[in-house]
């Protein structure tokens, strides 16, 4: 590959407090490739992104851009030198339409003086989508558009200031399947015009897929940069985790399997949720029909389906967030009442949300706060007081015991990385006395490692402690490899029941076809 | 973990982030202060003035603490100005009518804890939001404030000059009772439940409901004993505010709570801010107004202006480094 360099960020270092963010990663981005950048979470991907579009300023090494030494100050300057970010959480403005967006994503100060002609701009707008064949309705209100298009919008933006270097962080992970194909068709499209792209994910067969060279980081600093042409799957996962992928999968021993069918003989199911029918007060959330779930004492169950079909609905039926219109809860064979999480902790059902930052953490806390907030009962003294020395020890304990990667129980919970805040919220769920823990696709966005990590502590923590788990999952591995048995849930009924022995994904699979 | 090396982590980490809290609120209060000195040394200093600032500081402290447990969990209480006013109307009626100031001082409490209560129960049972919720209470209890004195002054009320006497400290015994009343709050927030549920209220309400946090009674309790506060602050109001009181009395004082907050380093938003933000923050709304008097700015107007811009700067050093605000 001989193509013209785009951009060299050269022996880059950039600190946080109490982290190397990037140590000394040299990274370089042609025209004409797409260049991946791959990593586990806080692997320092963004970050190194972030610099390059002079978001972060590097505390050692320099930029390049065609070959002339740059100090960027702002991402304005990196749009000045042809470089747009697609990120998926810039925010486009959902009841203006898609040219309006377009315009005000490209939008300077520099051209306020100059008149907006909208039929020429649209005309223009135009040529670009016809010339990347990408179809979008410039008259639709951003608001009707799906992840893809959005991430569509700003492509289209980029170019419509020229941008000739696209940095695109995490763009897929939003995306379905289809959607992921038809980005990869435009950044195709673009490689082919002469761009540069710089592509960063942390999977590894999207990197093989798109990617003409991947460079690869761990913990901030750069393993190797490789061409995808010339390596597999199994190799890069290994140079992205720095070890074998096996172990990373079966979580559970199918050892105990006969013990457990000896409780399904004998004994009352801890929770029972017979026949429940709900009526949703969110429009977003969609209507329980018909569940029936058992799930016994130190029993990790887990309901499969994907996203939209009723999982969260379920867990908060059992936080009591969602009305039972029919049917019953029973709690060892007794019949019970939950009308709010308040109950529901009372009757020892726990609940660890999907969206961590919108419905578990508390940003302004430490670790240690954030972990005993349910359970200050077991840290207090003269019935009011905390006992700091005591929630230290505490906190101390469970950062040892998870490996929890933090400078100090007392740090704040926003300097840790995804995988770790997770493990922070699994602890907070270990300190309470709950019977039952309904975790709410523990491992999302979280890096391969963190997500074998986060399910061999809730195996062993059902099976060590005889508390049972019900995973709430749209991840098929994750059902498989931690899981005594999967329900699999579509349209708000659950569809198939399976006992996770000898149990083949495609067979899951093939209920959701 | 061996206790000696627990309690150096303790003194290492926990100090850190109190201690950047509290230099939010002192430090400013600092160079307010040899500011004012620089300026003006020999009025400033004068223990006459330091007394009167020290009055001035009482009531607006109390209320301004009372404002902040309910800034902290993310909600705003725009009652206090008319609840130190119904309070203290109250404690001068009944001071009036029996001459007992004890009866007046709990019987005004008592209609603090009220306010508080009917607040408390319109935020967390009603789900009212908070500022619609106590914009009502501003209007409604002022009302009764004109109501009640019928629309005449209160004076002369010289029983009250107990929390103003100093026994030659110049430090008048009001004060000293107010602080010790925001020191038991300081214990409130950070040593206790209660307080860790007030600051994970305002930092996400959502992740403690979740939690299985008893939000509700947490947010209620916080109104009630912030209208506690309002109903010292009420008879505070009358002690430091020459022993009367009008039906206007106490007029736009939620928002010199509310600035005192912000000046104390409390965010609006809830979840940050030093318990001791609240006591610092209305010491430096009063010392400022105070300087401005000492240097012959005597017209209301150009002082509000002063106050103005300074809310303003301590404003814009609180959210640096936050992308947007609402």
């Amino acid at each position: 590959m001989s193509n013209r360099q785009a951009v060299l960020a050269e022996r880059i270092v950039k600190k946080f407090p109490g982290v190397v963010a990037v140590n000394d990663v040299t990274f370089e981005l042609r025209y004409g490739e797409i260049h991946g950048l791959l990593g586990q979470n806080g692997a320092g991907k963004s970050t190194l992104l972030r610099v390059i579009y002079g978001v972060y300023r590097p505390d050692q090494g320099s930029i390049y851009i065609n070959g002339r030494k740059v100090f960027l100050k702002s991402p304005r300057d990196a749009r000045n030198h042809g470089i747009a970010l697609v990120h998926q959480e810039i925010t486009v403005i959902p009841s203006l339409t898609v040219l309006e967006n377009i315009a005000l994503l490209g939008f300077s100060w520099n051209s306020l003086a100059s008149k907006f002609d909208y039929t020429s701009f649209k005309e223009y707008i135009d040529r670009i989508m016809a010339r990347f064949d990408i179809g979008l309705n410039m008259n639709e209100r951003v608001r009707h558009l799906s992840a893809a298009e959005r991430m569509l919008l700003q492509v289209i933006a980029a170019l419509s200031i020229n941008a000739k270097i696209l940095l695109l962080d995490e763009p897929t992970s939003p995306l379905s399947l289809h959607e992921i194909e038809r980005l990869f068709n435009v950044l195709n499209q673009l490689k082919k015009e002469g761009l540069a792209i710089a592509f960063v994910t942390h999977r590894v067969n999207e990197a093989i897929d798109i990617c003409d060279r991947i460079t690869i980081l761990r913990n901030g600093e750069k393993i190797d940069t490789v061409e995808s042409r010339s390596i597999d799957v199994h190799s890069l996962i290994k140079l992205m985790l720095g070890r074998e992928p096996e172990e990373l999968y079966r979580v559970r021993d199918e050892k105990s399997f006969d013990f457990l069918l000896g409780k399904y003989a004998a004994e009352k199911p801890l929770i029972e949720l017979r026949g429940v029918y709900t009526q949703p007060q969110i429009a977003a959330e969609i209507p329980l029909k018909n569940i029936n779930i058992k799930v016994y004492q130190g029993e990790v169950v887990a309901i499969f389906g994907f996203i939209g079909a009723g999982k969260t609905e379920i867990g908060k039926t059992l936080m009591g967030l969602t009305k039972i219109v029919k049917g019953d809860i029973l709690y060892m064979g007794r019949g019970i009442k939950i009308k709010s999480p308040v109950d529901a902790i009372n009757h020892g059902i726990f609940y660890l949300p999907e969206d961590r930052k919108v419905e578990g953490l508390i940003p302004h806390f430490t670790v240690a706060s954030n972990m005993d907030i349910s359970s200050l009962d077991i840290i207090k003294r003269f019935a009011i007081f905390i006992d700091e020395k005591r929630e230290l020890q505490v906190a101390y304990d469970m950062v040892k015991k998870l490996n929890i990667v933090t400078p100090s129980p007392y740090a704040k919970i926003i300097q840790l990385s995804g995988g770790n805040q997770q493990k922070v919220l699994v602890a907070r769920a270990m300190l309470t006395n709950a019977k039952l823990v309904i975790f709410d696709e523990p491992t999302v966005g979280i890096d391969i490692g963190a997500k074998a990590e986060i399910r061999r502590l809730i195996f062993r923590y059902s099976r060590e402690r005889g508390t049972s788990s019900l995973i709430l999952t749209s991840d098929v591995d994750e059902a498989i490899g931690l899981a005594d048995r999967i329900y699999v849930i579509r349209d708000g009924e659950i569809i198939r029941e399976y006992y996770n022995k000898k149990l083949d994904r495609d067979e899951i699979l093939k209920n959701l076809a | 973990m061996t206790s000696r090396e627990l309690n150096s982590v303790i003194a290492r980490f926990k100090h850190l982030y109190s201690s950047y809290e509290l230099s939010r609120a002192l430090i400013p209060l600092i160079l307010l202060l040899i500011a004012s000195i620089g300026m003006s040394p020999q009025y400033f200093l004068n223990p006459m003035n330091i007394k009167v600032v020290l009055m001035q500081i009482t009531p607006l402290a109390l209320i301004a603490t009372g404002e902040m447990l309910i800034i902290l969990m993310g909600s705003i209480d725009l009652s206090p100005g008319s609840a130190q006013a119904a309070t203290a109307m109250i404690a001068a009626i009944i001071t009036r009518a029996t001459d007992n100031i004890l009866l007046a001082m709990l019987a005004a409490i008592a209609l603090g804890t009220t306010i508080g209560v009917i607040n408390g129960i319109l935020v967390a049972k009603l789900k009212i939001y908070s500022f619609v919720a106590t914009l009502a209470a501003l209007v409604i209890w002022r009302s009764f404030v004109i109501v009640v004195s019928g629309g005449r002054l209160i004076y002369g009320l010289t029983q009250y000059s107990v929390f103003t006497q100093d026994f030659g400290t110049y430090i008048p015994i009001g004060f000293l009772l107010a602080v010790l009343i925001i020191i038991l709050i300081y214990v409130l927030l950070i040593k206790t439940v209660f307080g860790r549920y007030i600051y994970g209220l305002g930092s996400n309400e959502e992740a403690v409901r979740l939690a299985g946090v008893r939000a509700d009674l947490a947010k209620f309790l916080a109104f009630t004993i912030a209208g506690a506060l309002y109903g010292l602050g009420g008879v505070m109001l009358i002690a430091m505010g020459g022993f009367a009181v009008d039906p206007w009395s106490a007029r736009g004082n939620e928002l010199n709570a509310i600035a005192s907050c912000v000046l104390g380093g409390i965010m609006l938003t809830g979840g940050s801010g030093h318990p001791l933000g609240s006591l610092l923050g209305a010491s430096m709304l009063t010392i400022l107004t105070n300087i401005l008097v000492l240097l012959g700015v005597t017209e209301i107007a150009v002082q509000q202006t002063v106050v103005g811009i300074v809310l303003i700067g301590a404003a814009t050093a609180l959210t640096r480094g936050l992308r947007y605000v609402k």
